[in-house]
C-alpha cells in the first residue's frame, strides 16, 4: 500500500494500518500514528467511488448493502410471520423456499411483500389440506381478505399448482384445537366435542348452511353449541374474536343452526313445543336422533340396527311408557328441564292425556309399543333390556351422558358425496333459494292481483258482479284515505307489473323480477308514467 | 268506464310483437330459459381529441373529475346508459339492455359530442362484453360441481359465494350460485351468452339437489321396517 506520511517519530515511512484498530502504526518503531483515517465519501448515486471500497458493507445508497438489507428484512419478516402463524420448522421453510422462487431470491419490500407471505403461507398450508383460514392470514398481514385472496390466485397461476378445495371439517377441527376458549377442556372431552362438531358441520354441509357462505362463522356457530352443548363457558364474541370473523355473521349462522335443529326436532313426540329458545335443552335428543337416522343407512343392516333398536326403544319406547318417572339430579333440575316435560304442567309425562299429542304421534306411539311388544317376544329379556332399560324405570338424564354414541360415519370426515347420501332427519333447500322462492311467490301473487285489476277496469260490468273486497282498484285522487285504512296497498311494483302485463311481457318473465330490462325492452311501446296514472283513472 | 281508444285493449294489441311475448324456441334454447341480458358494453372511436373540461362545463348530463377518473361520465335517459368519454376520442357506453339499445346509445353520446363543436366520429363501434342472467330454479350443490369441473371452475367460499366456471367454448364465464342464479359474462355476442348456458345446464342439472321427503311419513316407515326385521 503506498504510504506519503511518514512516522512521527523515526521519520520513516513504513507505516502500517492496523487490521483491528483501523489505525496506522510505524513498522519499524511501533509507535502509533495520530488519528487520520479519513475516507473519501464513497457510493453514491453512480455507485462505488474512492480508495477503500469494501463491497457491501459500506457507504449509502449502494446496490449491495440496499439488497442485503432487503434479503435480511424480507427473511425477518417471512420469520416473524411464521412464528405469528405457528408453522412448524419444515412449513416455514417451505414458505421461504416458495417466496424465493418465486422472487428468483430477490424477495422484496414495500407494502406487498407481507401479502405475499401471507398468500404463500396460505397456499403452502392449503396444498397439505391443512385449512389455514384466509381471515387469520389477512388479519396478520394486516390487508383485506379480497387483497390476500387475489395475492393466493397469482401465486398459485405462478406455481401452477391445484389447490384442494377448502375443508370445513379440517377448518372446524384446527379452529378448536387452537381456540383458546377450549384449552381449558380434558383430552376426552375435546375429542367427544370434536367428533359432535365434525357431525353437526356435516350435517350443515348436507343442510346447505355451508355452501356459498363463509366458512369460519359457520365454524364459530358450531364451535359456540358444542361448547354451550358441553358445558364449556363460551361466548360467541370471545370464538367470533378469536377466528377474526364479525360477530353478526356468526350469530346468524349460529341461529340458522339453532333453527335446523328445530326443524329437525319437529319428529320427536314433543317436537311441536321445541323452539329455537329450548332447542339447547333438547339438544341432546335431537342430536341422538340424528345419529341414529345417520346409521340407518350407513351401517352394516345387522350390526347397525341392533344399536338402533337399542337406542330408539330407550329414547322414544321410554318416553312414551306410562311408569316410568322422569326424574333429575337435584343439581341440575335447571339445566335439564326441557320443554317437553312442561308439556303436562308436571315432571310425569303420562299418555293418559293423548290430546296433548298429535294424531301422528299416538300412531307412532302404538307402533311403538306394539314393536317393543313383539321384540320382546321374539328376543330373550335380557337382550331386549339393553343397558338404558336395565337403569329401571327412573329416566336420569344427567346421568345419561352418554346420549352421544359417537358411533355415525358422520363423525367422522367423509366424503361429500357419502354425506349427502346419509340422512339426518332433514332434508333443507338452501336459504338464498328458499327466500328466492318465497319473492317469486310474492311477484306471482302481485302478477295475478294486478290481471285482476286490469280486467276490471277492461271489463267493468263483468268484474262488478264478481267484485271482491281484496281486490283494489288504484285511485290515486281517492287513494289517501283509503291507504291510511291499509285497505290500498297498490305500489310502484304493482304498477311496472301491470304496465308489463299491459304490453303481453310474459308472466314468466316478470316473475323473475328483472323489471329494469323488461322496462328497457318495452320502453318504446310502453306509456309514460303520466299515461300509466291516467290509465289507472280511467 | 267508458270505451277509451286508447286504453288498455290497444297497448296490448300494440305489444304483440314484442319479443318478450313470444313463445321460447326450444330448438334454440333447449332447457326452455332464456338468460336474460343485463348489461351490454361497447365502445367507439369518436376520432378526435376532445377537450373534457370543456364538455364537462357544457354538457349538463356530464360530470368530470379528473383526480378521480380520467374520463368524462355522461349519462342519457333514453336508453338508459351512461358512457365515459375519453380525452383520446375513445368512448365506452355501458347499460344497455340489447345492442340496438347500445349502438343508439352510442350514437346518442357522439352526437352530444358534435353538438358541443367537436369534429366527432362514429368509427369502429363494437360490442365489447355481454352480460346475462338467469335462474334455473333448482339449487346447486357448488362443492360437488366445483370438484367434478375442477379444470374449468373455481370455487373459493372464503372470498366468494359463487362458483366461477370459465368455459372454453364459447369463451365465457360463469358465476354459479347455490340458489340456482346463473350471471354469464364475456360475450361478445348474444348467442355466446345463450350457447353457454345450453352448455351448462345439463351440467347443473347433475348437480341440482334432489328434494326428499322426511318427517313422520319417514319416520313411520322407518319404524315399520324395524318391525318386520
Amino acid at each position: 500500500m503506498a504510504n506519503y506520511r511518514s512516522c512521527k517519530s523515526c521519520k520513516s515511512r513504513s507505516l502500517i494500518p492496523d487490521d483491528v484498530t483501523g489505525n496506522t502504526f510505524c513498522a519499524s518503531c511501533g509507535v502509533v500514528q495520530d488519528f487520520d483515517n479519513f475516507q473519501a465519501h464513497i457510493g453514491g448515486f453512480t455507485g462505488d467511488t474512492g480508495t477503500y471500497v469494501r463491497i457491501g458493507s459500506a457507504g449509502t445508497g449502494s446496490y449491495n448493502n440496499y439488497k442485503e438489507n432487503k434479503v435480511y428484512e424480507a427473511q425477518k419478516l417471512i420469520e416473524d410471520f411464521m412464528f405469528k402463524l405457528g408453522f412448524s420448522g419444515s412449513k416455514s421453510h417451505e414458505v421461504k423456499t416458495l417466496v424465493q422462487n418465486i422472487t428468483n431470491g430477490e424477495y422484496g419490500a414495500g407494502r406487498w411483500f407481507p401479502v405475499f407471505v401471507g398468500a404463500c403461507a396460505y397456499v403452502v398450508m392449503r396444498k397439505d389440506s391443512k385449512m389455514l383460514p384466509i381471515v387469520e392470514v389477512a388479519d396478520l398481514v394486516g390487508c383485506d381478505v379480497h387483497e390476500l385472496g387475489r395475492m393466493i390466485g397469482r401465486v398459485v397461476d405462478f406455481v401452477d399448482l391445484k389447490l384442494p378445495e377448502f375443508d370445513i371439517v379440517n377448518s372446524f377441527e384446527r379452529a378448536i384445537r387452537t381456540s383458546p376458549s377450549f384449552s381449558e377442556v380434558s383430552e376426552d372431552m375435546l375429542k367427544t366435542m370434536m367428533k359432535q362438531g365434525v357431525f353437526l358441520v356435516q350435517c350443515l354441509i348436507k343442510w346447505f348452511l355451508t355452501t356459498g357462505r363463509r366458512p369460519i362463522p359457520v365454524v364459530a356457530a358450531v364451535l359456540v353449541f358444542i361448547g354451550e352443548l358441553n358445558k364449556v363457558p363460551v361466548t360467541i364474541e370471545e370464538v367470533a374474536q378469536e377466528l377474526h370473523v364479525a360477530v353478526s355473521t356468526c350469530k346468524r349462522r349460529y341461529k340458522e343452526l339453532l333453527e335446523k335443529l328445530v326443524e329437525v326436532a319437529r319428529v320427536l313426540p314433543w317436537g311441536k313445543d321445541v323452539t329455537v329458545k329450548n332447542i339447547m335443552k333438547n339438544a341432546s335428543f335431537v342430536i341422538q336422533y340424528m345419529e341414529m337416522k345417520s346409521m340407518k343407512r350407513c351401517g352394516g343392516k345387522g350390526k347397525s340396527f341392533d344399536l338402533i333398536q337399542t337406542d330408539i326403544e330407550g329414547l322414544v319406547g321410554d318416553c312414551f311408557s306410562k311408569e316410568i318417572q322422569y326424574g333429575f339430579n337435584s343439581d341440575h333440575v335447571e339445566d335439564c328441564s326441557s320443554q317437553y316435560f312442561e308439556v303436562e304442567g308436571s315432571s310425569t309425562l303420562s299418555i293418559e292425556y293423548p290430546d296433548k299429542f298429535q294424531i301422528s304421534q299416538e300412531s307412532l306411539a302404538m307402533i311403538y309399543s306394539n314393536y317393543l311388544d313383539e321384540i320382546a317376544l321374539a328376543k330373550s329379556t335380557a337382550e331386549i333390556g339393553g343397558s338404558m332399560r336395565e337403569k329401571g324405570k327412573g329416566f336420569d338424564l344427567e346421568a345419561c351422558t352418554d346420549w352421544w354414541k359417537g358411533k355415525s360415519d358422520l363423525s367422522k370426515k367423509l366424503l361429500l358425496r357419502q354425506i349427502l347420501k346419509k340422512d339426518v332427519g332433514l332434508d333443507a333447500t338452501p336459504p338464498s333459494f328458499k327466500m328466492g322462492c318465497i319473492a317469486s311467490g310474492k311477484r306471482r301473487e302481485r302478477i295475478k292481483a294486478a290481471k285482476l285489476r286490469i280486467e276490471r277496469i277492461m271489463c267493468p260490468t263483468s268484474a262488478d258482479t264478481g267484485c271482491n273486497n281484496d281486490i283494489c282498484v288504484f285511485k290515486p285522487e281517492k287513494s289517501k284515505k283509503k291507504r291510511k285504512r291499509g285497505q290500498v296497498d297498490i305500489d310502484w311494483e304493482d304498477l311496472i307489473i301491470e304496465t308489463l302485463l299491459l304490453h303481453k311481457v310474459k308472466e314468466e318473465e316478470i316473475e323473475n323480477g328483472h323489471y329494469n330490462v323488461l322496462l328497457a325492452l318495452h320502453r318504446g311501446q310502453l306509456p309514460t308514467w303520466e299515461n300509466t296514472r291516467e290509465l289507472q283513472i280511467l | 268506464m267508458g270505451c277509451n281508444n286508447t286504453g288498455p285493449s290497444d297497448l296490448m294489441a300494440d305489444a304483440q310483437g314484442l319479443e318478450g311475448s313470444q313463445p321460447v324456441d326450444l330448438s334454440k334454447h333447449p332447457s326452455g330459459i332464456v338468460p336474460t341480458l343485463q348489461n351490454i358494453v361497447s365502445t367507439v372511436n369518436l376520432d378526435c381529441k376532445l377537450d373534457l373540461k370543456a364538455i364537462a362545463l357544457q354538457a349538463r348530463n356530464a360530470e368530470y373529475n379528473p383526480k378521480r377518473f380520467a374520463a368524462v361520465i355522461m349519462r342519457i335517459r333514453e336508453p338508459k346508459t351512461t358512457a365515459l368519454i375519453f380525452a383520446s376520442g375513445k368512448m365506452v357506453c355501458t347499460g344497455a339492455k340489447s345492442e340496438q339499445q347500445s349502438k343508439l346509445a352510442a350514437r346518442k353520446y357522439a352526437r352530444i359530442i358534435q353538438k358541443l363543436g367537436f369534429p366527432a366520429k362514429f368509427k369502429d363501434f363494437k360490442i365489447q362484453n355481454i352480460v346475462g342472467s338467469c335462474d334455473v330454479k333448482f339449487p346447486i350443490r357448488l362443492e360437488g360441481l366445483a370438484y367434478a369441473h375442477g379444470a374449468f371452475s373455481s370455487y373459493e367460499p372464503e372470498l366468494f359465494p359463487g362458483l366461477i366456471y370459465r368455459m372454453k367454448q364459447p369463451k365465457i364465464v360463469l358465476l354459479i350460485f347455490v340458489s340456482g342464479k346463473i350471471v354469464l359474462t364475456g360475450a361478445k355476442v348474444r348467442e355466446e351468452t345463450y350457447t353457454a348456458f345450453e352448455n351448462i345446464y345439463p351440467v347443473l342439472t347433475e348437480f341440482r339437489k334432489v328434494q326428499q321427503w322426511y318427517g313422520f311419513i319417514d319416520i313411520l316407515i322407518y319404524l315399520s321396517f324395524l318391525k318386520f326385521k
